[in-house]
C-alpha cells in the first residue's frame, strides 16, 4: 500500500527479480519444496542476471550497490521461493567476509567470480555444540609453515556442496577463548575437505542445508581473512549485515502469503458472500498490511541506515530481523488460517510459506539470541 | 528404363508437386498432397506432375507407391550429388526446372524438409509462397487456398498473384488416393554444364530414436493442451493412449511449454488428424487446433469451460477439471 | 569471424491482437508486442556464440516503433548493436516482401559470417523467412537448427528434420533458423545491460536507407493476398455433460466401450 519512490535503477532491479521469478521459479517452486529438490537454474538465470554482482563493487565487477539494493532483491526474489532467495541470500552472507575484511589480493581473487555468479558461497559458523552459542565452536585451524591444517565440522550449512567458496570459522588458539579464533576461506576442492549428508528439512526444501567437513584440511596461509584472533569480529560484524537480508526474505515470504490468502478471501463464497466480508476474516488481513507494512519500512529504514555508514549496525539489523521474521510467521500462519482447509493441502503454497516462514525466526541467530543482541545494545545506547 | 527428357522440352504450364524423398524412402506426404492437386489440375485442365530429386534410380523402393498415385507425370531429376539434402542445391535444381517448364503451380507437403526448400524456391523465383493451406480449390481458372488466421475465429482465403503459385501443404489434411492409369515416368537431363555444387556437405546422420508418430492416420486420439496444467499430468495421456491403442496429440500452446515434442502437435502448423474417436483434455478449442481435428468422427471434450468451442464441436462434452478426470478414468481403467 | 546478425519478431500478446478489417493483416502499431518466443533460443545461440568467439551482435528487427522495447531486450541479452527496420511502407508485407527488406539490411551490414532467426513466429506460423531471406541474399540455410559452432572456417550445425538428426558442415556466410527445443536453459537478461540501454536506442533504416524498390514493399510488393475471409461459426452438436468427476468417468468409460476402446 505505501509507495516508495525507487530510483529507475532500483525499478530496473525489482522489474528483472519480477521476470526470473515468473519465469525460471514460480511454474516450478511447489514441485521443488514437494520433492525437495535444489535445482540450479533460477540461481544459473539470477547468475546470468548479474544479481550476485550487486553488493560487488564495480572495480571487481559488480552493480557497487548496497545493503538496499539487495533487500529488495532479496525481497522480491522471496516472493516466488523462500528457497532459491536462501541459497541466493546464504551467498552473500559468505561474500561479505571477504568484501568487508578481504585483502586486495584476496578480493581480487574471489570478487569478481562471485560478483558474475560463476563461484557461490557459504558461511560456516554453526556448530554441533555451537549454536545459539557461537564461541564453543571446536573446529580448529593449525598453522604450519606456510599452511593451516583444518581439523572438525560443521552443522546445517547452506549451499554446502553447491559453494565453491565456504568462509570458515575454526579456533587457531584456544588459550585466548573468543579471541583465539579465526576466519578463513575453503575452496571447495581443498584437500581434507569434504562435505556431509544433505540435511532433511521443514522448509526451504529447494535449498541446500550439509554438514561439512574437515579432516586435515589443507589450505595456504593466505586464505586467513583479516588477523588471527579476529575470527569472530568477521562473524559477527558478517552478520550484522546479513541480518537485514533475512528480514526482506520474511517480506517476501509473508506478502505472497497475504496475497494468495486475500484472493481466496475475496473469491470464495460461504453464506451467500465472499468470506472477506466477514469482519473477522477482513480484519486479520488488515492486520497483515499493518504489520507487513511497518516491517517493509522498518527494514528499508535499517539498510538505508548501514550505507549510510553507520558503524553501530548491530542493534538496528537485529530488531529488523527479528521484527520481519516473526511478523512473517505470524502472517503465513494466519493465510492458512484464512484459507481453512485450502491453506492446509499442499496443492495450495499457504502451507509452504508457513513452514519456509518457520527457519527465518531460527537461522542467522534465532530471534531469542536477536533479543539479546538489541537488549545488549539498548543498555549500549542509553547508557 | 525412363524416358530422358532434356530440360528445354518440359512441357510447361503444369501442377508441379514436390516430391520428398528421403535416404530412398518415399515421404507419404507427397502422395497426400497430390489429391486436392489432382482436382485443381483437372479443373485447371492441367497434368499433375510429381517430381523427385534423387542420388541413383536404383535407390527408389517405393516405385511401386508411386506408380499407383494420381499423379499424370513423374519427374526424376537424378544426380548423386541428390543423394543428401542440400537446400542450395535442391533449389537451383527446381529453380531450373521452374524457368524451363514454367509450371502453373509448384506444391510442398508442410515437412520440415518442405519447409527448409520452398521458401528458398520461392525466394530465388521471387513468387509469393502460401503457407499451410488445407483447403486448395479453383474459382474463376485462379487457384484459391485456405488457413486460419492468427487470433480470430476466422479462415483466410488467399491467392497469390504471382506465377507459379506456390504453397506448402497441411501435414494429413488430405487422404492419399490412387490413380487409374501409371503416371508417365521421365527422366530430366540437365546441361553438360550445369554446376552440382553446393555449400552444404552432410557429415552425419542419427536417426532419430523415437518413431515418427502415425498421428496422422490414428484411428483414435487423445490431445491435450493447456487444462492438464502441467507436462506431469500431460504425459499421463500417454498411458491412456497405450490402453485405448491411440496416438497423443497436443496443443500449440502446450508444445511451446515444452509439455511433448511438436511432432504432436495438431493444428495449422502441426498435423492434421481425422480418427474415428478423438478425445481432448483441457483444450479449449482455439481455431488453431480445430481445424487439425474437426474431421474427426467422433469429438470427445472435457473441459472446465462449458462455452468453448470444443465443448460446441463434440459429441459429448464433459464438464470437468480434466486433470481430476484424466487421473481418475486412468485409475479405474488400470483397475 | 566476421559479425552474427540475429532477425528478431514482436508478436501480439496473445489475446490483445487486433487486425484491420479489411486486409486481415494484424495492426501491429497498436498493439502490445512481446518478442516472439521462438526468437528467444535464437538470441540465446547467438549470445553463447558470442561469448564462445568474441564477435560482434547484431540484433535487427523490422516493425513499427513500438517493438524497440523488444531490441534493447537482445541488447540486454548481449546484442551490441540495434536496428530497427521502420517504414509506414513496410506495413502489411508478406513474407516475401519481409525477406526482401530483411535481406536489403542484411547486405548493408555486409560482412558477417551468421544469421540466426527464430524457427517461425508464433502469430503467422510460416517458418518461411529465414530460408526465403537466404535464398534472396544467395547463401545457404539450414532449418530447425538445435546446434552450431566453428570449425576450421566452417559452420558445422546439428539440424532436426523428421527423420533425425543431421550434422551439416556449410561454408559461410549462413542462415540459421535455430529449432525452438535447442535448450534446456535460456539466460535472462542482464542487469548491468539493462541499465546501459536505458540510455541507448536503435538506429532506424527506412525505405529511403536501403534504397529499396518501393514496388517490392508492403502490401504492394505482396504476391500473396486474402481476398476473402469466413468466419468460423461454432453451434453445439452434441450433448453436454456436467457433473461430479465420478459420473463423468462413468459416462466416459461407458462411450469408450460402446466404442469398444475397451472390454467389458
Amino acid at each position: 500500500m505505501i509507495q516508495y519512490n525507487f530510483t529507475e535503477e532500483q525499478k530496473i532491479l525489482i522489474d528483472l527479480i519480477k521476470q526470473i521469478g515468473e519465469e525460471y521459479i514460480k511454474p516450478y517452486a511447489l514441485e521443488w519444496d514437494e520433492k525437495e529438490i535444489y535445482d540450479e537454474k533460477p540461481i544459473r538465470a539470477l547468475a546470468d542476471a548479474d544479481l550476485f554482482g550487486i553488493i560487488i563493487p564495480e572495480d571487481y565487477g559488480g552493480l557497487g550497490w548496497g545493503s538496499f539494493e539487495m533487500c529488495l532483491a532479496v525481497e522480491k526474489l522471496s516472493y516466488y521461493c523462500g528457497g532459491v532467495s536462501t541459497t541466493y541470500a546464504a551467498s552473500f552472507l559468505g561474500s561479505y567476509p571477504i568484501l568487508l575484511f578481504g585483502n586486495k589480493e584476496q578480493k581480487e581473487k574471489y570478487l569478481p567470480d562471485i560478483a558474475k555468479g560463476k563461484k557461490l558461497c557459504a558461511f560456516a559458523l554453526t556448530e554441533p555444540q555451537a549454536g545459539s552459542d557461537a564461541f564453543a565452536i571446536k573446529t580448529t585451524a593449525k598453522k604450519e609453515g606456510e599452511f593451516y591444517i583444518l581439523n572438525g565440522m560443521k552443522q546445517w550449512i547452506t549451499n554446502g556442496g553447491i559453494a565453491d567458496i565456504y568462509i570458515v570459522v575454526a579456533v587457531t588458539d584456544p588459550s585466548k577463548g573468543a579471541r583465539g579464533a579465526s576466519a578463513f576461506i575453503v575452496e571447495k576442492n581443498d584437500p581434507g575437505f569434504s562435505v556431509g549428508k544433505k540435511e532433511k528439512k521443514l522448509g526451504l526444501r529447494a535449498s541446500v542445508t550439509t554438514e561439512l567437513f574437515f579432516n586435515d584440511c589443507k589450505i595456504p596461509k593466505n586464505r586467513l581473512l583479516a588477523r588471527e584472533g579476529m575470527g569472530f569480529i568477521v562473524a559477527l560484524r558478517t552478520l550484522d549485515f546479513g541480518r537485514c537480508g533475512a528480514g526482506a526474505q520474511a517480506l517476501g515470504i509473508a506478502q505472497a502469503a497475504m496475497e494468495v490468502s486475500l484472493k481466496h478471501a475475496t473469491s470464495r463464497i460461504q453464506f451467500g458472500q465472499p468470506i472477506y466480508n466477514f469482519q473477522a476474516v477482513n480484519h486479520t488481513f488488515a492486520d497483515m498490511a499493518v504489520k507487513i507494512e511497518a516491517a517493509r519500512a522498518l527494514i528499508y529504514n535499517v539498510a538505508k541506515f548501514i550505507d549510510s555508514g553507520a558503524k553501530e549496525i548491530s542493534g538496528a539489523s537485529s530488531i529488523a530481523k527479528c521484527f520481519a521474521t516473526d511478523i512473517a510467521m505470524w502472517v503465513t500462519e494466519r493465510a492458512i488460517q484464512m484459507m481453512g482447509g485450502f491453506g492446509y493441502m499442499r496443492d495450495y503454497p499457504v502451507q509452504k510459506y508457513f513452514r519456509d516462514a518457520k527457519c527465518l525466526q531460527i537461522y542467522e541467530g534465532t530471534n531469542e539470541i536477536q533479543r539479546n543482541i538489541i537488549a545488549r545494545e539498548l543498555i549500549k545506547y542509553y547508557k | 528404363m525412363f524416358e530422358r527428357i532434356n530440360i528445354e522440352n518440359l512441357p510447361k504450364g503444369n501442377i508441379l508437386a514436390f516430391g520428398e524423398f528421403y535416404r530412398n524412402e518415399l515421404n507419404n506426404s507427397s502422395l497426400e498432397i497430390l489429391s486436392p492437386l489432382k482436382e485443381v489440375a483437372q479443373a485447371l485442365n492441367k497434368k499433375l506432375i510429381l517430381l523427385f530429386l534423387i542420388g541413383s534410380l536404383e535407390d527408389i523402393k517405393n516405385l511401386e507407391e508411386i506408380k499407383k498415385s494420381l499423379a499424370d507425370e513423374v519427374w526424376f531429376v537424378v544426380n548423386n550429388e541428390l543423394k543428401d539434402l542440400k537446400d542450395d542445391l535442391y533449389t537451383e535444381v527446381l529453380a531450373q526446372i521452374v524457368k524451363s517448364s514454367q509450371p502453373y503451380g509448384l506444391f510442398f507437403p508442410a515437412t520440415k524438409i518442405g519447409m527448409s526448400l520452398a521458401p528458398r524456391v520461392a525466394g530465388a523465383l521471387k513468387v509469393g509462397l502460401c503457407a499451410h493451406v488445407n483447403y486448395l480449390k479453383v474459382k474463376d481458372n485462379q487457384i484459391i487456398m485456405s488457413r486460419p488466421t492468427y487470433g480470430e475465429n476466422i479462415i483466410a482465403k488467399l491467392v497469390s498473384k504471382s506465377s507459379p503459385v506456390m504453397a506448402t501443404i497441411s501435414l494429413g489434411a488430405f487422404n492419399i488416393k490412387y490413380g487409374e492409369r501409371e503416371p508417365l515416368m521421365k527422366e530430366i537431363i540437365f546441361p553438360e554444364n550445369f554446376s552440382w555444387s553446393s555449400k552444404l556437405k552432410i557429415r552425419n546422420f542419427i536417426p532419430s530414436k523415437k518413431k515418427l508418430t502415425k498421428l496422422s492416420t490414428a484411428k483414435i486420439v487423445v490431445s491435450g493442451g493447456r487444462g492438464l496444467k502441467n507436462k506431469e499430468t500431460f504425459q499421463k495421456l500417454f498411458e491412456l493412449a497405450e490402453i485405448l491403442g491411440a496416438e497423443v496429440g497436443a496443443t500449440r500452446p502446450v508444445c511451446y511449454e515444452g509439455w511433448v515434442e511438436e511432432e504432436r502437435m495438431i493444428g495449422v502448423s502441426g498435423v492434421t488428424v481425422k480418427p474415428k474417436i478423438y478425445i481432448g483434455f483441457g483444450i479449449s478449442g482455439a481455431l488453431q487446433h480445430t481445424v487439425g481435428m474437426e474431421n474427426s468422427e467422433f469429438i470427445i471434450a472435457v473441459n472446465t469451460d462449458k462455452d468453448a468451442p470444443l465443448v460446441k464441436m463434440a459429441n459429448l462434452a464433459l464438464i470437468g477439471d480434466a486433470r481430476k478426470i484424466l487421473e481418475l478414468l486412468l485409475k479405474k481403467l488400470k483397475s | 569471424m566476421e559479425k552474427i546478425i540475429v532477425c528478431i519478431k514482436g508478436v501480439p500478446e496473445p489475446g490483445s491482437v487486433k487486425v484491420d478489417p479489411e486486409t486481415h493483416a494484424l495492426k501491429r502499431e497498436s498493439m502490445e508486442l512481446i518478442l516472439n518466443p521462438n526468437d528467444r533460443p535464437a538470441l540465446e545461440m547467438a549470445v553463447r556464440l558470442k561469448n564462445d568467439y568474441n564477435i560482434e551482435l547484431v540484433a535487427i528487427s523490422m516493425g513499427p516503433p513500438n517493438v524497440i522495447p523488444l531490441l534493447k531486450h537482445a541488447y540486454a541479452l548481449g546484442v551490441d548493436q540495434m536496428i530497427l527496420l521502420s517504414d509506414r511502407a513496410f506495413a502489411g508485407s508478406d513474407t516475401l516482401a519481409t525477406s526482401y527488406v530483411l535481406a536489403e539490411a542484411i547486405k548493408k551490414l555486409s560482412p558477417f559470417s551468421l544469421v540466426l532467426m527464430g524457427l517461425k513466429s508464433i502469430d503467422g506460423e510460416t517458418a518461411q523467412v529465414p530460408p526465403e531471406t537466404a535464398s534472396l541474399l544467395d547463401i545457404p540455410s539450414l532449418t530447425n537448427v538445435k546446434s552450431l559452432f566453428m570449425k576450421d572456417n566452417k559452420w558445422i550445425a546439428i539440424r532436426e528434420i523428421e527423420y533425425g538428426e543431421e550434422e551439416v558442415e556449410v561454408e559461410g556466410p549462413l542462415v540459421c533458423s535455430v529449432s525452438p527445443t535447442a535448450f534446456e536453459y535460456i539466460r535472462p537478461p542482464s542487469l548491468k545491460r539493462l541499465l546501459e540501454v536505458k540510455n541507448k536506442e536503435p538506429i532506424v533504416w527506412q525505405a529511403g536507407d536501403l534504397n529499396l524498390d518501393s514496388q517490392k514493399l508492403g502490401l504492394k510488393g505482396s504476391p500473396t493476398q486474402v481476398v476473402e475471409v469466413i468466419e468460423k461459426k461454432i453451434e453445439t452438436k452434441g450433448i453436454i455433460l456436467e457433473g461430479e468427476t465420478e459420473e463423468l468417468v462413468e459416462k466416459l468409460i461407458e462411450v469408450l466401450k460402446e466404442k469398444a476402446l475397451i472390454k467389458n
